[in-house]
């Protein structure tokens, strides 16, 4: 366990440093570099060169580059160009909300495709395992934002029965249950999108377990078919279901992003699609690669809880890809 | 009239040479396919639905009564079916019925280009990879870990902030990002394939690296790459209209169906129904898309059963009309 789990952590520490180089490179592999996309356009060459002078980008890529690094690792995200405003004071807040949302819609989605997604398993083909491909179908190819759209025109302006948007209703901040009211229309869009996978992950992985040599054995010394299930099978089936969360993540903050974006959600989606407007350069990579952390980090905690509840991992999937 | 009798020679039947004329002819695994996938009833509907966006897309100059662009502030955000505008028109006045005709050429020419180039970028760096293995392999499986920790859409926004949103731009950057899957679905089959003894004894006879690769071993991964392609279609379409929803994708004056909804949104209190059409279409051609990839998946897959087996429906029918009565 200790081999792998240093290999592992020595993997993502690579994998992020790949990343920072990643991201550092594509800003200045643009024609120009940063100085010429990200200043406003109006400026004259002379005060663009000031200008970059002051924010050091005249000086040699690799040098900026560990300059860059440095601050990031002393926790200085860098300022906006505009105000001047510290990156962090803006970036740190939206986090925050971005992971209530996310939580929220992960929770409600364990809830609803485990014991579903298990109980289609047991009954294959039946009305409940037909409706949950159908939602699964739905879910892969409904875009978040329309169907965030539709909710809103319905339960929002239609019936005024929940909130168009926003995080919280003016004046009532930190008031739970305005953030519950304000969390259920875009919980519900990022669930409905979850869902469609975990469903069919649940039912898949459940099926193969059932058809393993241990649980016809079971069967075949007469244990109970519900323990069978629950006992034996359902252990066993959780398992990868792990591993999706690990798969999901890259695809969970970006589709965040979108949902934010139709309910005004002050998020980390929200502010990454505004400062990409105004061309705020340090703050999107500095999301982007704190987006990067959450990947890489979820995926490791993902393969060590794998390696924990599933010792065979360790053997089989030493070096992985 | 006696020569109309002779059994021998038929006129209509061109000569024969060579092949006994009784010789069953065997069936190609891309007509065994077809068979299987034809007695799926969704992927069939999917492929009508399909076909349908495809023509109206490909025709839409004779089919849209309007043009997309013409503006006619006297008549704006009439409902469906008011004059000549079959779904009414939106705040400009424009012919909504024609701007989505319109703006299904822009979304489908996204999604089948950005299918086809990056299952070309990825199959070839699968290819090599997989193949070849040692550093090679190595770094491009590296740059695959890199990329596919930066959030898809994070990394769109940014490459799109960085190098424009012109149309064709748009095509490279989704097809950029999305090239990993089927790198790694091809270096997978590859590390499996290049281990069989066909391409051990086209080795033996001089055959190139790239012989094998492109002749043989390429042909033999064909199938799960046609799939993942399949699936690759919808996941552009949607991926773009998220951009265009968000104001960094197509711009104006062209348009997609998710920048027709970016603009329906703002004005959903006057007219709620113009935001239904757009995502409608979206989600429709996704729809058809992935159940014509799962339906050639099951088709080809020899120990996938039936969709919904004759029985199985029966049983299902049987079962529904108890419960109705």
């Amino acid at each position: 366990m200790g081999e792998y789990l240093v290999r592992r952590i020595l993997q993502s520490v690579v994998v992020l440093f790949l990343i920072s180089v990643f991201t550092f490179g594509l800003i200045h592999a643009a024609p120009g570099g940063p100085t010429q996309i990200f200043l406003s356009p109006g400026l004259s060459v002379e005060a663009g060169k000031i200008k970059a002078h002051e924010l050091g980008l005249d000086q040699p890529i690799p040098v900026q580059y560990l300059q860059w690094m440095g601050n990031i690792l002393s926790g200085d995200l860098g300022s906006t160009f505009k105000n001047n405003i510290p990156v962090g004071d803006i970036l740190w807040p939206t986090v925050k909300n971005t992971l209530i949302l996310m939580g929220a819609a992960w929770i409600l989605t364990l809830i609803i495709a485990i014991p579903w997604g298990i109980y289609n398993s047991t009954k294959e083909y039946g009305l409940s395992d037909q409706t949950a491909s159908f939602i699964s179908y739905t879910g892969f190819a409904m875009p978040a934002f329309w169907f965030g759209i539709i909710l809103q025109s319905y339960f929002s302006l239609k019936l005024d029965w929940l909130p168009l948007s926003d995080m919280y209703t003016m004046g009532k901040e930190g008031n739970i249950s305005d953030l519950f009211m304000h969390l259920i229309l875009p919980v519900s869009v990022l669930s409905l999108g979850m869902l469609a996978g975990y469903l069919k992950y649940a039912r898949s992985s459940m099926l193969e377990v059932l058809e393993q040599d241990y649980i016809r054995t079971a069967r075949a010394k007469g244990v109970k078919e519900n323990k069978v299930v629950f006992r034996h099978a359902l252990r066993n089936a959780l398992i990868p279901l792990i591993t999706l969360f690990g798969l999901d993540l890259p695809i969970l903050v970006g589709g965040a992003a979108l949902t934010e974006a139709v309910f005004n959600w002050p998020g980390m989606g929200r502010l990454f699609v505004e400062m990409a407007n105004s061309r705020e350069y340090s703050v999107l990579m500095a999301i982007t690669l704190l987006g990067a952390v959450f990947v890489v980090v979820g995926n490791l905690i993902a393969d060590i809880l794998y390696a924990v509840v599933d010792p065979r991992v360790q053997l089989s999937k030493g070096g992985k890809s | 009239m006696s020569a109309n009798l002779q059994p021998t020679s038929h006129p209509s039947v061109p000569v024969q040479t060579g092949a006994a004329p009784n010789a069953e002819k065997p069936i190609g695994p891309w007509r065994q396919t077809w068979n299987k996938f034809k007695r799926n009833p969704f992927a069939m509907t999917g492929l009508a639905i399909l076909l349908i966006f495809v023509l109206s897309a490909i025709l839409a100059p004779y089919i849209a009564p309007y043009d997309p662009a013409k503006q006619d502030l006297m008549n704006s955000n009439l409902k469906p079916f008011t004059g000549n505008h079959f779904l009414g028109t939106d705040e400009l006045g424009r012919d909504i019925f024609s701007r989505i005709v319109f703006s299904g050429r822009v979304s489908l020419t996204v999604g089948f280009s950005v299918a086809a180039v990056s299952v070309l970028i990825g199959s070839l760096i699968g290819a090599i990879s997989g193949y070849f293995g040692g550093w090679i392999d190595i770094i491009f499986m590296r740059l695959i870990d890199v990329m596919i920790s930066i959030p898809t859409l994070f990394l769109n926004i940014l490459i799109g902030a960085i190098f424009g949103t012109k149309f064709i731009y748009i095509i490279l950057i989704l097809s950029f990002t999305s090239w990993m899957g089927v790198a790694r679905l091809v270096r997978g089959n590859f590390l499996q394939l290049r281990e069989m003894q066909y391409v051990e004894a086209a080795k033996a006879i001089g055959v190139s690296s790239w012989g094998i690769i492109f002749r043989h071993l390429l042909r033999n991964a064909s199938f799960p790459i046609i799939v993942n392609a399949t699936l690759m279609v919808g996941g552009a379409i949607l991926a773009e209209s998220g951009l265009s929803y968000l104001g960094l994708g197509i711009q104006m004056p062209q348009t997609s169906w998710g920048q027709m909804l970016s603009n329906a949104q703002e004005f959903m209190l006057i007219d709620p129904i113009q935001g239904v059409y757009p995502g409608l279409c979206i989600f429709l051609v996704v729809l058809s898309v992935n159940f014509i990839g799962d339906g050639i998946r099951d088709a080809l897959d020899p120990r996938q059963k039936m969709h919904l087996s004759p029985r199985r429906l029966e049983k299902w029918r049987a079962k529904f009309s108890k419960s109705t009565k």
